[in-house]
């Protein structure tokens, strides 16, 4: 567990990741529970009519407002704003982490005293952070799988998969926001508040464009707006959607490296 | 032979902010180099940059003929490090620490850990951060002989130590030393440098006083007198005696430099009423001062 620097990486994360798996099942579990309760209400089914659009967009997750159907509940509910926010939680958490925290608690001197480069050690506490992300969408895709059918929501293996892998692509974006500015300044106040406010910034440019005007091609600019344009839990993965957020990531991910091999380290 | 370290006009700059401005040395191969100066004077800043860990603004660095710059991780390899403000990951137990090190360096186990940790009686199962200052020192200490370096960068590596574990310690530093290992000690106590080291550089303010010999600096080192007086003595008193020096002059307070006999200033300090005398070997602070008033006066 201790033979290199992703998988110490890794097994630092083991009890945080095991709480958030249990808390991404303990959600999902409590909105399926509640699914049956809203379809029978009628009252839900014109629920959507008598909610101004700038309601309805901040909780659209791809199609037309309706909480009635297993789809339409499980975007507005989880997929809208819940499930990405949770899983950008934590990947900003460990991509802030990765250098920035480490190098303020003043063990990544001594680290890279070790016969380890840089751009080595980094992209290490990168591929960690890939695989618990993908770790934490396996458990959330695995506990819809059982749950869905369950609530008889009617949602499909391979569309619950698409929903899962653009929050997945999502959360990276941020992620690897995170660890680019960690990378390049050492501090992890800055490398959790920039992409945090980041995140809330374009959530709502994606969620306003609709209906300011001018906003409507800098939406462009916002990763949600590539998470929420297809309605995966109806007609499956966009793949080019899929790919513009992964590209995004990309592009952090290959600055990190290059900020972070230029600059001093700095002490606590 | 190529030296172990060699520095050709290191300059570094934290914005403007001085660190070191512009050293010049070369640490022979097998040698012990005591790297000496008060704190703030830029040995840290120069351990730093010997690691690739900050960068120079100017000047080249090279360790065994190989230009840091370029070959930064391989050059590592190479050398054991403590830091001198120390801090190991808390969570882990120090043989958690150290096979986690051990690894990354591409050795089994604990690689020398095992060893050197019952020979510095380091408790290796207990959680890092129930341990005291001495045992993290420790732990510090075993991780930067981990695999036998050719090199060792010792930022201040006794501060916290109890004085068994100083003695181990420097035991273990002649013993390596004497299988050819290039030493590096930084320090600011020249006592502590004289022991162990067999060359001294004296940095101070960002460069560069002094590279002697400790025999030499030994040669050179003198008695510090302090002399209370009930009214302060004539300016001449005490001129022109063999061996003694005057440094200071705080109304009735003299502080005097004396090297060899002392009977020669014990005969001119009785002629006067003395309330109070205070004599010490010299420290560092002592040698900065005579060693500028020497300076000073041979110039002119």
């Amino acid at each position: 567990m201790l033979s290199s620097v992703f998988a110490k990486a890794l097994r630092d994360r083991r009890r945080a990741f095991l709480y958030w798996s249990l808390g991404l099942v303990a959600f999902i579990a409590m909105e399926v529970a509640v699914y049956p309760t809203v379809r029978d209400n009628p009252t839900f089914k014109t629920l959507g009519e008598s909610y101004p659009k700038a309601i309805k967009d901040l909780f659209s997750f791809g199609g037309q407002f309706d909480i009635v159907s297993g789809a339409g509940f499980l975007g507005i509910e989880a997929f809208s704003i819940v499930v990405p926010m949770m899983l950008i939680y934590c990947t900003v958490a460990v991509g802030a982490n990765a250098i920035a925290g480490e190098e303020e608690r003043g063990t990544l001197d001594l680290l890279l005293s070790l016969p380890l480069s840089r751009s080595r050690c980094l992209l290490e506490k990168l591929a960690a952070l890939v695989v618990e992300t993908l770790a934490l969408g396996l458990v959330l895709w695995t506990v819809l799988v059982i749950a869905v059918p369950l609530a008889k929501m009617h949602v499909k293996v391979v569309e619950l998969l698409a929903a899962t892998l653009l929050a997945l692509a999502l959360a990276l974006v941020f992620g690897m926001i995170a660890l680019a500015v960690g990378a390049a300044s050492g501090r992890r106040g800055l490398a959790i508040g920039i992409p945090a406010a980041l995140a809330v910034a374009t959530y709502v440019l994606n969620s306003l464009a609709s209906l300011v005007g001018w906003l409507g091609h800098l939406q462009w600019f916002s990763p949600f707006y590539y998470y929420t344009r297809s309605d995966p839990l109806r007609t499956g993965l966009d793949i080019s959607d899929l790919l513009v957020l992964l590209a995004i990531a990309a592009v952090f991910a290959a600055a990190a490296p290059f900020l972070f091999r230029r600059r001093d380290l700095t002490t606590p | 032979m190529t030296a172990a370290i060699r520095v050709e006009g290191l300059i570094k700059f934290y914005g403007s902010s001085r660190g070191v401005s512009g050293l010049d040395f070369a640490v022979e191969a097998g040698e012990v180099f005591g790297f000496l100066g008060p704190n703030g004077a830029g040995k840290t800043t120069t351990i730093r940059l010997l690691l690739d860990l900050i960068r120079p603004t100017a000047g080249r660095i090279e360790l065994f003929g190989q230009d840091l710059s370029r070959a930064s991780a391989a050059i590592r390899a190479k050398v054991g490090y403590l830091p001198g403000d120390l801090h190991l990951y808390e969570r882990l137990t120090p043989r958690e620490h150290l096979r986690y090190f051990a690894a990354l360096r591409g050795l089994d186990g604990l690689g020398e850990g095992e060893k050197l940790a019952d020979r510095f009686e380091l408790e290796l199962d207990r959680p890092i951060k129930a341990l005291s200052k001495g045992n993290r020192q420790k732990v510090g200490l075993v991780q930067a002989f981990l695999h036998r370096p050719d090199l060792l960068l010792l930022d201040e590596p006794t501060a916290g130590l109890d004085p068994l574990v100083q003695q181990t310690f420097n035991e273990l530093l002649r013993e390596v030393a004497g299988e050819g290992t290039t030493v590096f000690l930084s320090s600011h106590i020249l006592s502590e440098v004289q022991r162990l080291a067999d060359r001294v550089a004296i940095i101070r303010e960002g460069s560069l006083e002094l590279v002697e010999s400790v025999e030499t600096l030994r040669a050179r080192a003198f008695v510090r007198v302090e002399a209370t007086f009930s009214e302060p003595p004539p300016a001449k008193a005490f001129a022109g005696l063999p061996g003694v020096r005057e440094l200071e002059r705080r109304g009735p307070v003299v502080l005097l430099a004396l090297e060899g006999p002392a009977d020669p200033l014990i005969k001119a300090l009785a002629r006067y009423e003395v309330l109070a005398l205070d004599s010490h070997e010299a420290d560092l602070e002592d040698f900065f001062l005579t060693f500028y008033r020497a300076g000073t006066s041979d110039a002119e």
